[in-house]
């Protein structure tokens, strides 16, 4: 077995005192920072992006990746323990996360979410090892076309199946595109919407708009809602181990979870926000225990959880073997590896064989440390969730000034956080989302450039994205994909139309 | 400090200034070297290979600055706007001293006269490399298959240097290519392993392996006279069309510095530049070093502007 002696190695890698090392780092900043409701893991792999030009290309990688998916872990704590999501995509785990904890049951809930993470990790880990290397075979006949194709099919699907409103998710990642726009065009190096400031030349940073949008703007939004910081809520560690049945309870969950979180997080343009959603709802409509579910079901905290922590394993594989990412912050995975001369694509594993196994064996030993922080540890997570937040929150803002100035040395790069950070309060303030206009933001410059690379090389013929039988094939999904949320949307306004139309 | 130790120091000071510079230390505080790119690329590395022989070898503490934005003027920019004490420099490049003056029709700062232009640290050379599958072994044949088929060509952007030398080798060869611009060399090599670019220019050194692989074919090297390291490969020169461009990397201070300092930093420079592993080291870099004096250095860098003008004017690069 190939996968075998490859993750054998990868093993050594990441058994390697530095990495581990900077995994356990990673893994407990990503806890501490998911944890902490308000900012996840984009604005902590902002912050530490800057340490990691010192470090080696592998354990800048895996602690990065550490920060990702501890970030899933911690996210659930302030879920389950006050209602309040610690990371966008633990807000279904609030669902019966937290009504279990108001039964008295937040230390099996806990538990619970801690071990469906670790499954759902261990799932993703295996999904990864085994399509990254199939898709990298496939990616090396990958030309432009190819590309601008799967690009296309990233952003279809990340505003077809966003939360919240489709139309304001639209909005958003036009917005997105347009922002990034700005800079010299990389065709002709004419400059665009630069307004005459030299630093906009190469466009706005993403550093800048995540750190704005995601960290100082969902912190303005949390002072304004936890002014006096967090209830305690009564956690007795008597009743921390699940039952047996409840133990019986999580394996399908667990298992199916992970399936398709893998699945989707592999997709470029969803997300683990996605992933648990999906999840949960396949997992309503299967369960025996269907009746349960919103009222504090274990099965409802074991889906999401298992779900997101699976999508951030596989998340990786488009990143590292297209060099597309599907989300903000494999952008700033991919950024990470530039900077050390690392392109991302489908030579990847065979150029940087340790780096992407070793990546992969330090998902299990990460999740290891993780279970070990999340389940004796957890006390220590709860007492976080106290520390007052006039303490806490300006500390971040410094941090998060000094990440960005250390970036490029540069203080108008802190002006125009701040200036995003405001942009990001006023989003939250009308219920836009911030991650649709990020994703536009990342992935419609790609899309540019592929597109313009494609005419270029096809010498203007537009059908070469029909006739080449890849591109063809992604865009015939991508086309069904509009067909599904156009059809889907029009039923539901049908639906609910005709119950508006019931007489009462 | 007591009285003698500071007749000393005096002393030293006096004899560095009055005698024919030595290689040494010649700042107290700690000396920034200002990169035009972000870590991790050939500049940054070239950076901190002469940041760690200042200090070994001299005791000189250097750190290293990465102002990376807008083609290089963002560095350039900043370091003009330092004070003339020798502790801010710049490991300036042809980007924002040769490109940036005509390509940019409003500059913060004179290449020339914002600047003491110290030390030349060395330059690489590019080449031109095409598909093996196209079975074209000289120029000849590549303004063949441009008049045929035609030719599409990766470059690493727009006002590259490999962006403009593949316009001035068209002007050369009296032919008409497709020029796609990527984002670095890297992304352009990847398409073109995918087989969907016929060529594609890049410094020779960083595609060796591929050159011994046979992956590539390649065709000329824009150096004046062949490479030691690639003698198989023929310069545009000897196959009559006179191309010749390289990637120049300097070391430069702020304008006013003062000429003792200077003469000291050249030395210095000059000292490390020509010890073993840091010979060894540019080598794999593919980075050869010409000594060049000052004045011959200030000249050059002068100089270089106006040769490359027209070519820059030629490729259509202004950034406004």
């Amino acid at each position: 077995m190939e996968i075998l002696s490859n993750f054998g190695d990868g093993l050594l890698v990441a058994m390697q005192p530095q990495n581990l090392l900077y995994c356990f780092v990673g893994v407990f900043l990503g806890t501490f920072i998911g944890v902490l409701p308000g900012i996840g893991s984009m604005a902590a792999i902002s912050m530490i992006l800057p340490l990691t030009f010192y470090l080696e290309p592998t354990t800048a990688l895996v602690m990065i990746a550490g920060v990702y998916y501890g970030a899933e872990y911690g996210g659930s704590i302030a879920s389950i323990l006050m209602n309040i999501p610690g990371t966008p995509s633990s807000s279904i785990t609030c669902i019966d996360g937290y009504p279990m904890a108001r039964e008295g049951r937040a230390g099996i809930a806990l538990f619970a979410s801690a071990i469906a993470s670790f499954g759902g990790g261990m799932i993703g880990m295996v999904v990864m090892a085994v399509l990254a290397p199939a898709l990298a075979a496939l990616a090396l006949n990958f030309g432009p076309t190819e590309y601008f194709a799967v690009i296309l099919l990233g952003l279809v699907a990340a505003s077809a199946v966003s939360n919240g409103s489709p139309l304001k998710g639209v909005a958003m990642v036009v917005a997105g595109l347009m922002l990034g726009t700005v800079g010299v065009d990389l065709t002709t190096g004419t400059e665009r919407f630069t307004l005459g400031i030299p630093e906009l030349r190469d466009g706005v940073s993403l550093v800048i708009v995540a750190m704005g949008l995601f960290g100082v703007g969902e912190l303005i939004v949390s002072i304004k809602a936890n002014r006096h910081g967090a209830q305690q809520t009564k956690l007795d560690y008597k009743k921390f181990y699940p039952s047996w049945a409840e133990w019986r309870a999580m394996v399908k969950p667990i298992l199916r979870g992970g399936g398709i979180g893998s699945i989707v997080g592999a997709l470029p343009g969803t997300g683990q926000t996605v992933a648990s959603a999906i999840a949960y709802a396949v997992e309503k409509r299967l369960s025996p225990n269907k009746s349960n579910f919103g009222k504090g079901a274990i099965e409802g905290v074991a889906v999401p959880e298992s779900a997101n922590n699976s999508a951030t394993q596989t998340a990786f594989v488009p990143t590292l073997t297209l060099g597309v990412p599907g989300s903000a912050s494999m952008a700033l995975v991919i950024g990470a590896l530039m900077i050390h001369g690392i392109t991302p694509g489908p030579r990847l594993l065979v150029e940087h064989a340790d780096l992407f196994w070793g990546l992969v064996a330090s998902f299990l030993l990460g999740n290891i440390m993780l279970l070990i922080l999340n389940i004796p540890m957890i006390g220590l997570w709860v007492r976080l969730l106290q520390i007052p937040y006039r303490f806490m929150y300006p500390t971040i803002i410094v941090l998060i000034c000094i990440g960005v100035y250390s970036v490029n040395n540069n203080v108008f790069d802190i002006w125009l956080t701040l200036l995003f950070g405001w942009a990001g309060y006023l989003m939250r303030l009308y219920r836009f989302e911030p991650a649709p206009l990020l994703l536009g933001f990342v992935l419609g410059p790609m899309m540019e450039e592929q597109l313009r690379r494609a005419m270029l090389l096809s010498r203007g013929d537009p059908t070469v994205f029909l006739t080449r039988p890849i591109s063809a094939a992604l865009i015939a999904v991508t086309v069904l994909l509009l067909i599904y949320a156009f059809a889907s949307a029009l039923s539901a306004r049908k639906r609910a139309r005709a119950a508006m139309t019931v007489p009462s | 400090m007591n009285s003698t130790l500071c007749l000393a120091v005096t002393a030293a000071a006096l004899i560095a200034t009055s005698a024919h510079a030595e290689p040494g230390a010649w700042s107290d505080e700690p000396v920034r070297i200002v990169v035009t790119f972000p870590p991790g690329g050939t500049s940054d590395l070239v950076a901190r290979l002469l940041a760690q022989y200042l200090e070994s070898e001299f005791g000189q503490r250097a750190v290293v600055d990465n102002r990376p934005g807008a083609g290089g003027t963002v560095a350039a920019d900043y370091v003009a706007q330092q004070p003339a004490d020798g502790t801010t420099l710049i490991l300036g490049n042809n980007a924002p001293f040769t490109i940036a003056p005509t390509q940019f029709d409003t500059l913060p700062y004179d290449p020339v006269e914002s600047f003491t232009h110290i030390a030349n640290l060395g330059a690489s050379t590019p080449g031109l490399f095409v598909q093996p599958s196209l079975g074209i072994t000289d120029l000849d044949g590549f303004i063949a298959a441009a008049n045929g088929d035609g030719i599409t060509y990766g470059s690493s952007g727009v006002g590259s240097i490999t962006h403009i030398l593949g316009n001035a080798v068209d002007s050369a060869l009296g032919i008409t290519t497709i020029h796609v611009p990527y984002q670095g060399s890297a992304p352009a090599i990847q398409d073109f392993r995918a087989g969907v670019l016929d060529a594609f220019y890049d410094s020779m050194a960083q595609n060796a392996a591929m050159i011994e692989d046979d992956e590539v074919v390649a065709l000329a090297i824009a150096s004046p006279e062949r490479s030691v390291r690639f003698p198989d490969i023929p310069t545009f020169r000897e196959q009559g069309y006179d191309v010749v461009i390289e990637n120049w990397t300097g070391l430069s201070g702020p304008a006013g510095m003062d000429a003792d300092m200077v003469a000291t930093i050249h030395e210095t420079v000059e000292y490390i530049m020509a010890l073993p592993p840091v010979i060894e080291q540019m080598d794999t870099w593919g980075i050869s070093h010409t000594e060049m004096s000052t004045e011959d250095f200030n000249a050059f860098v002068a100089n270089t502007i106006e040769v490359w003008r027209p070519l820059i004017i030629a490729a259509n690069v202004n950034g406004g």
